[in-house]
């Protein structure tokens, strides 16, 4: 540690102020625009936007399918997490490899492939028909289920890379231990495992809910004008509207969101501790 | 032996859903048909053709490859200092600090862009160009100080002071001792930097004016137009562009301990 | 003081409002060999990077070689330090970091050249110079730090702790460096410890420290067999530390009735100095250890816990059994009652 702290702070303010005046700002602003109507302070905006039959669909499915996604990535994250961590060296680093790979491609791209998968003329649909299952293509493309498949599969990799280091951070022998002295698998995971790692699953969860409230693509090219989510919402009303109170109000809601979640993931680890 | 089964069958399954639909794109970009249909109408290269022959398409693909390249330099300049004086001084405010500079990793992009065209772009005539190159070095920022500031901190402080009491200046120190030092974890962030910038959408989303227009959101208006495999072909050479960076950048620094 | 080499005069030290070192006083002539020795948080590592420069004291002075440095910058001091950690440069090779220096210095590249093979040649390098510090073991690594800061010819050359990473063999092999180094040189040196033994061993002059306070500065014979305070006596070695009232000694139990010729203070013995089966008193044998050349008991009695020590060839008493034991007047140690030993 060097003590003079006044050249630190010359080091680190260009990027703080960088970010404050020229991204911070002009959020906040467009934030407080929510709270003005016609000039004058008022919350006004939320009882209006609150009123609105759509609005509230498109929050509680939004608040749902971020809620669904974690979830599930959750489940389908320890299970892979620990058969990762249960790897030797060397394909447990090709392995990690792929699962980190996807965050890495365009989310377009990403997104793009559900297109061909879940399309009236897609992969699904082709299986569907040649099984008969039904004689005309189902509709999935523009379902929740489509989002649902297309969120899970961009945020996925980021809880199984939180879960993976909370694994290999877990002590030595503990799971062993626990099995010797007499615990069910069930145990090992409610009494050892989850305990544990619980903090990498706060990270976890915290970066696939947001993710999912805030995620755009996906929503947009898999859900359509049918499946709206308050991203596309947001972008709806201002293309469409120019309205700005709208975007105030939900760019304020998800900002909110998205620290409260995180808020109460920490919380709910310290309560099991 | 049957653990041992079930683990590999759980992490092929996994792996086919995060990796598999990028086969699909691979080869839906093949179609020798004019529409999109998977298993393609015969096979041809036709369309990553037709890719780079697209006007917009090219224009846009160099506004996004100058943002990434100069929105992470922009943000590793701002950002290495920045990191160090987290790890290595004992700074007021510091964590103010951190989370001003975190803080754009939570604000939704498509807010960005619609804050920065409001109140710069409008109102103080900055181009959108400068707009989203800002928007991109903050957006970079937060990665650049994180993957920075884990380098430092697995490098050991009393180097500098070694190197200062053997006669360096502390900017000397950092130039000398510290820098060749952390070199990788710098290459490591601007790729990462590189990437996101170079993927990001929604900040773009109200920041696009006649002729500026970034790669992502072309292919999202493209495809609102034309349901032709020219954006499966597009998105499969992006993704193999970004595999192609991933493997040499796991190869050369391990890439993967950074993210 | 006028023939003080660095002179600390009240010097204060503190991390934000972390008082460390309240006011300290030290004179160290040239060519000394000084020990700072404490537990850890005693200061003693803080004092040593003050004299370096790596920190500021709030109040007091710093003189080096005459020279008052209390504002000079580390980089213009003249200091050598060896870290603990060694802290070498892992991208240089080992001829490179011992050149570090020199080159910063402009010096002509030839002679760079000659005095870095000079400074390898002294601590027995030579051979690796082309080696990377990952590349080389421990005792090696610490011998290029060491180079690398003599190279430069410092004033005075702070060791941080220098033998606790090395191995029980290494760290005898590097005591006997230090001090032929240190011989050869006549550098000052100081270096910090918080190993007693490592401190009688290497020093010519040990400077206790306790809680940011000097405790006693003396020879390592002065320190050894003459501890000024309790925690001095504790130190190094007199286990058996007993408060005086009267004509009692005071133990963690109780008292014990016996006519020892000092009047107040505490009275302290060495395990060494009790045996184990003859003698006025009486205790219950709750351990006994082998440690080679004797055994090692520890001794229940009314009054509190007694740590003797008997030859080994001496007969076993087994753990359990009633003893007699003596705590000779004539090899007591008598701490008079100072400061703040109460």
């Amino acid at each position: 540690m060097f003590q003079n702290n006044r050249e630190g702070l010359a080091l680190a303010l260009p990027a703080a102020l960088f970010t404050a005046i020229l991204f911070l700002l002009p959020v906040g602003l467009l934030l407080s625009e929510a709270f003005k109507i016609g000039g004058q302070w008022s919350l006004q905006g939320y009882v209006d936007f609150a009123s609105k039959p759509l609005n509230q669909t498109v929050f509680l499915r939004t608040l749902k399918l971020g809620f669904l996604v974690a979830l599930t990535s959750a489940i389908i994250g320890y299970a892979c997490a620990f058969c990762i961590v249960n790897l030797d060296g060397k394909n447990r680093g090709r392995v990690f490899g792929l699962v980190v790979l996807p965050l890495m491609i365009s989310p377009v791209a990403r997104t793009y492939a559900w297109i061909v998968i879940l399309g009236r003329t897609g992969i699904v649909n082709d299986a569907i028909l040649a099984l008969g299952l039904s004689d005309t293509p189902i509709r999935i493309l523009f379902t929740e289920t489509a989002v649902f498949l297309g969120l899970l599969q961009l945020f996925l990799p980021l809880m199984i890379i939180s879960l993976v280091s909370a694994l290999e951070n877990l002590p030595k022998d503990v799971i062993p231990a626990a099995r010797v002295l007499g615990a069910s698998w069930i145990q090992v995971f409610t009494k050892i495992i989850l305990p544990l790692t619980k903090d990498g699953l706060v990270m976890g969860g915290t970066l696939v809910f947001t993710g999912s409230l805030t995620a755009y693509i996906t929503p947009a090219i898999l859900g359509g004008s049918k499946v709206l989510m308050l991203e596309t919402l947001l972008y709806q009303r201002v293309n469409v509207a120019n309205d700005f109170v709208s975007a105030g109000i939900i760019a304020t809601i998800l900002i909110t969101m998205s620290f409260g979640a995180n808020l109460l993931l920490k919380r709910i680890a310290k309560a099991r501790s | 032996m049957t653990s041992k089964w079930t683990s590999r069958l759980i992490i092929g399954l996994t792996l086919t859903f995060l990796i598999g639909p990028f086969f699909i794109i691979i080869f839906a970009g093949m179609s020798a048909g004019d529409f999109m249909t998977f298993p393609p109408d015969g096979l041809s290269l036709k369309w990553y053709m037709k890719v780079f022959t697209v006007e917009s398409f090219r224009e846009s693909f160099a506004l996004s490859l100058f943002l990434a390249i100069f929105g992470t330099i922009a943000a590793l300049i701002l950002g290495v200092p920045a990191a160090y004086a987290i790890s290595r001084y004992n700074i007021p405010y510091a964590e103010t600090i951190k989370t001003v500079v975190a803080a754009p990793i939570i604000v939704p992009g498509i807010i960005v862009g619609l804050a920065l065209l409001r109140y710069l772009v409008v109102p103080l005539s900055f181009t959108v160009t400068l707009a989203l190159f800002m928007a991109h070095t903050a957006l970079v920022l937060p990665y650049a100080v994180r993957v920075v500031s884990s380098s430092l901190n697995n490098l050991r402080s009393d180097m500098e002071e070694a190197a200062v009491l053997l006669g360096c200046s502390r900017i000397g120190a950092f130039m000398r001792v510290v820098l060749p030092n952390i070199q990788s974890g710098v290459l490591a962030a601007f790729i990462l930097g590189f990437v996101t910038s170079f993927n990001q959408v929604p900040v773009s989303l109200f920041l696009s004016g006649p002729g500026v227009r970034t790669l992502p959101i072309d292919m999202l208006s493209y495809m609102e137009i034309t349901y032709d495999p020219s954006v499966a072909a597009l998105s499969a050479l992006l993704a193999l562009l970004s595999v192609a960076i991933v493997f040499l950048a796991e190869k050369f620094l391990g890439f993967s301990r950074y993210v | 003081m006028s023939n003080a080499f660095v002179s600390l005069q009240k010097l204060s030290l503190a991390y934000g409002q972390t008082v460390v070192v309240p006011e300290l006083n030290l004179d160290i002539r040239e060519g000394e060999l000084i020990a700072l020795l404490g537990p850890s948080g005693c200061g003693k590592t803080t004092t040593m990077r003050a004299i370096a420069g790596l920190m500021t004291p709030q109040s007091g002075k710093i003189h080096i070689g005459g020279v008052d440095m209390t504002h000079t910058p580390a980089n213009k001091r003249g200091i050598g330090l060896v870290f603990q950690s060694y802290a070498l440069f892992p991208h240089l090779t080992a001829f490179e970091n011992v050149a570090f220096g020199l080159r910063l210095k402009k010096m002509p590249v030839s002679e760079i050249k000659s005095r870095v093979e000079e400074g390898l040649n002294t601590v027995g390098l030579s051979h690796l110079a082309d080696r990377k510090p990952a590349e080389m073991s421990g005792g090696q690594q610490q011998r290029l730090s060491l180079a690398r800061s003599l190279v430069m010819e410092p004033k005075v050359l702070l060791l941080d702790e220098p033998l606790s990473n090395l191995d029980a063999r290494l760290r005898l092999d590097m005591r006997t460096e230090l001090q032929r180094l240190q011989r050869a040189t006549g550098i000052t040196m100081i270096f910090v410890t918080h190993d007693q033994a490592e401190a009688l061993a290497l020093a010519d002059r040990i400077v206790l420290m306790k809680d940011g306070v000097i405790e006693q500065v003396g020879t390592p014979d002065e320190l050894y067999n003459n501890p000024a305070s309790k925690f001095a006596a504790d130190f190094f070695g007199f286990e058996n530390i007993f408060a005086i009232k009267g004509s009692n000694i005071i133990g963690s139990n109780g008292s014990l009735t016996a006519n020892f010729d000092a009047e107040n203070g505490h009275l302290a013995w060495r395990p060494s100095a009790i045996s184990v089966g003859s003698g006025p008193f009486q205790g219950t044998v709750m351990g006994v250890s082998f440690a080679g050349e004797q055994r090692e008991y520890v001794i229940k009695t009314d009054f509190g816990q007694i740590k003797a020590a008997n030859p080994a060839a001496d007969p076993v008493y087994e753990i359990g059994t009633l003893v007699a034991f003596d705590l000779p007047s004539k090899s007591a140690w008598h701490l008079p009652n100072v400061g703040n030993d109460s």
